[in-house]
């Protein structure tokens, strides 16, 4: 039983955090709500050249080989900085498809590129009116010789307009799980791309596919096996956004206690309130409960135990969390909290769409309930 | 970062199980007492603590001069958590609060006459520090202690101290100095639980009926020898045994195991002839308990985590797991409740009772875990203050 970091764990975390502080500063953060790009490209570089693009991507590819465990230290901080990046989509949920289960060939056209981040990797995923499992994939791709034709709209894909290629969940069949993963270039014809603007600012697009052609080649794994892939994936990937989200709830409280200890009402400040403190004491106590469960969870994937329970479980609590911690920051602050000038609302816009997305609370729920009440009558 | 125990310490774990085996006896493990399961009440309950006393598992992590082993704090953690999980009674305030005081600050005739007997379980104690005007403000006690000869003479009253009704001695709180500050002018005292001018009355709870207590000092006497520690420092040395103690009286245990018999119900019954498990509320409460179970868990676990570090005693973790760990435990009683439906309000006993009849003797009993200890806002009060850095607030 020991539950703190390493000394490289911990040089690690200093390092992306002053990283984010000069590359991403909360202006930085600002400046790329809503843009059509979406990131900073000082950031993006500085990425790269520190190794973290191929973080948890094996060394025979370039990366680095870490565990999840580093993989939740960096998204963390990631989380508390706000930095906007194609992080998430290219290093960990593309990258991962492609170790996985990804030929060979692919793997080494594809993961130096996004180990040095010259490539950007994004999936197409969810669709209008589809939820997050796998009869939400609906766009059909039709063989047709040795290629895929595709038609269909995927939304909610992240910095497409920046993506070399599109990781797209298409539907080759009516079974349930038949559906493949394809990597698409975005400059295909038929490809059209829509920004749309949403509750958290950030960069994301619907994607039209109109009768795109596709070669069977860039199909990642073999037929009928894509949501098994990305299924797995994703329970690596919502462990580090369940660290995302307690690092930026980590962050939404020590702002907002800051500020009680500053702002006065009545002749005194408004942390020596119990109204106030006694909420406070609550974030608290399940920020640190929940970052502990996310710890668990990533340091179980990092040795190799079953995280079909942990990691579902580490996003819930850490999205609920971040979720109601900082509504009920913005309450704290009173009406300068509705405001665009303060910080607080930053957080309070990403917290939602965090637990919106990547598999929402009713999603999650689901995937714990089956573990613990179907298990023994499967 | 490593969330399983050492290899040495799973195999103590095996040895307790084998204990718990070889020594089953549903009177003295019964988890259908919940939080009162803790105590040492009854004949056969002491002959088991003494069978554990015996081991050499009281003094795990005593001073080797006081006879204990010098192990590290995650031992009684272990072994308190399995006796808890099993409904047995449980290491307390003997070795906790009390030996652990008496060693630090108790006089050489008072460690003498007691320590050896908390070892062996010979001596069960009952505390008193709450009164009728000091709860949660535990520093306003008001007891009265006038010298008189060699000791001092006591008038005024206790309440809720548990197991008085059993207990030999009485471990207690009075005020030695009216002047100075509330904080500074309270002292400890031992005396027998049945000197004369103490009178002991229970309250009954709607947990147990028999658990809890008022006593009434009239003019009962107490001779200075069995004074603990320095004049007007009482206060200090209950806080700083709280400090280390508010842990073990909450065990996670119980709750994990009240947790698994409602997901075992779940997973099994029907009703209207329909697996309660295909029920989709049911499913998401189900979902949001057992990972709240967790995050109690692994709350518990950063307090045990941090102690093996050793420094000072983490107050901040243990307050944090108090809150979080109670509150929840009352969430799962209340949703044992909801999902046992009608028949969840029959007692424990009652053949068609659901879910053992659980649902109703945690219902009651939970109630009191938000309150005891600590209560969660004065836990509040201290994560604000510790952790938060923020200003006093009452």
């Amino acid at each position: 039983m020991d539950l703190d970091f390493t000394e490289e764990q911990q040089m690690l975390r200093e390092m992306v955090r002053g990283m984010c502080a000069e590359f991403a500063p909360i202006d930085a953060v600002r400046a790329m709500e809503d843009d059509p790009t979406g990131y900073p490209a000082e950031f993006w570089k500085q990425l790269g050249e520190l190794d973290l693009l191929g973080l948890m991507i094996p060394e025979e590819y370039g990366g680095s080989g870490q565990t999840a465990l580093e993989g939740a230290i960096v998204y963390a901080e990631l989380g508390r900085s706000l930095a906007p990046s194609p992080h998430f989509v290219s290093s960990v949920m593309s990258a991962g498809a492609l170790v996985l289960a990804g030929s060979d060939e692919q793997k080494r056209a594809w993961l130096p590129k996004i180990v040095s981040g010259d490539a950007i990797l994004t999936p197409a995923w969810l669709e209008p009116k589809g939820g997050y499992g796998p009869a939400g994939v609906q766009l059909r791709a039709e063989p047709d010789g040795g290629e895929y034709r595709l038609t269909g709209v995927k939304q909610h894909v992240l910095f497409a307009s920046a993506a070399t290629r599109l990781l797209v969940l298409v539907r080759t069949g009516d079974g349930e799980e038949d559906i493949a993963l394809l990597l698409v270039d975005p400059q295909s014809p038929g490809v059209e791309l829509t920004q749309q603007l949403s509750l958290a600012s950030d960069t994301q697009y619907k994607v039209s596919f109109d009768d795109v052609r596709v070669p069977a080649t860039d199909r990642i794994g073999a037929e009928g096996s894509g949501w098994t892939t990305w299924y797995e994936v994703m329970h690596d990937g919502i462990i580090l956004l369940a660290a995302q989200a307690l690092g930026g709830a980590e962050r939404a409280l020590e702002i907002t206690v800051e500020y009680t200890k500053e702002r006065e009402q009545f002749g005194k400040p408004l942390g020596a309130f119990q109204a106030i403190s006694h909420y406070l004491a609550d974030a608290s106590t399940e920020v640190d409960g929940g970052m502990t469960l996310v710890w668990e969870a990533a340091w179980a994937r990092s040795v190799g135990k079953s995280v079909d329970r942990l990691a579902p479980m580490a996003k819930l609590f850490a999205c609920q969390t971040y979720r109601d911690m900082t509504a009920m920051c913005v309450q704290v602050w009173g009406g300068v909290g509705f405001t665009l000038e303060y910080d607080i609302q930053l957080y309070f816009r990403r917290a939602k769409q965090l637990q919106l997305s990547w598999w929402d609370t009713r999603y999650l729920e689901e995937l714990i309930a089956r573990d613990v009440l179907d298990r023994a009558v499967a | 970062m490593n969330f399983e125990f050492s290899e040495e310490q799973y195999e103590f774990l095996e040895q307790v199980d084998r204990f718990l085996e070889e020594n089953y006896d549903p009177e003295v493990m019964d988890p259908s007492r919940e939080n009162m399961s803790q105590l040492v009440d009854t004949p056969k309950r002491r002959a088991f603590m003494k069978k554990i006393g015996q081991r050499g598992w009281l003094g795990m992590t005593w001073p080797k001069e006081y006879g204990g082993s010098e192990g590290e704090g995650v031992y009684e953690y272990l072994l308190n958590e399995r006796l808890a999980g099993a409904g047995c009674p449980q290491i307390g305030k003997g070795v906790g609060i009390i030996g652990k005081t008496l060693i630090r600050r108790g006089s050489e005739k008072l460690k003498q006459e007691f320590l050896p007997k908390i070892l062996e379980n010979d001596i069960e104690f009952a505390v008193g520090y709450s009164e009728p005007q000091a709860g949660s403000d535990a520093a306003a006690m008001a007891l009265k202690a006038v010298r008189d000869g060699d000791g001092w003479r006591l008038n005024g009253q206790k309440i809720f101290t548990t197991s008085a009704h059993f207990a030999e001695w009485y471990w207690f709180g009075a005020r030695t100095d009216p002047e100075a500050p509330k904080h500074k002018g309270i002292t400890l005292f031992l005396m027998p639980m049945n000197a004369p001018g103490l009178e002991i009355q229970k309250m009954e709870t709607i947990g147990e009926r028999e658990i809890t207590n008022q006593v009434f000092f009239d003019d009962a006497w107490v001779s200075d020898e069995y004074r603990v520690g320095e004049l007007n420092k009482g206060f200090q040395y209950i806080s700083e045994a709280l400090d280390l103690e508010r842990f073990t009286m909450f065990t996670f245990a119980p709750i994990q195991g009240r947790v698994d018999l409602l997901c075992e119900y779940v997973a099994t019954e029907e009703r209207d002839g329909r697996p309660l498990r295909e029920d989709p509320v049911i499913r998401q409460k189900i979902a949001q308990l057992v990972t709240q179970t967790e995050v109690a868990r692994v709350l518990g676990l950063r307090f045990v985590a941090k102690s093996i570090k050793g420094g000072a005693p983490p107050t901040n973790e243990a307050s944090q797991y108090k809150l979080f760990a109670t509150t929840h435990s009352v969430r799962v009683a209340n949703a044992s409740m909801d999902i046992g439906g009608a028949a969840a309000q029959l007692r424990v006993g009652t053949e068609e009772a659901p879910i053992n009849g659980r649902a109703d003797t945690s219902y009651r009993c939970t109630v009191v875990e938000t309150i005891g200890g600590g209560s969660s806002e004065i836990q509040k009060n201290i994560i604000a203050r510790r952790k938060l850095g923020l200003p006093k607030n009452f």
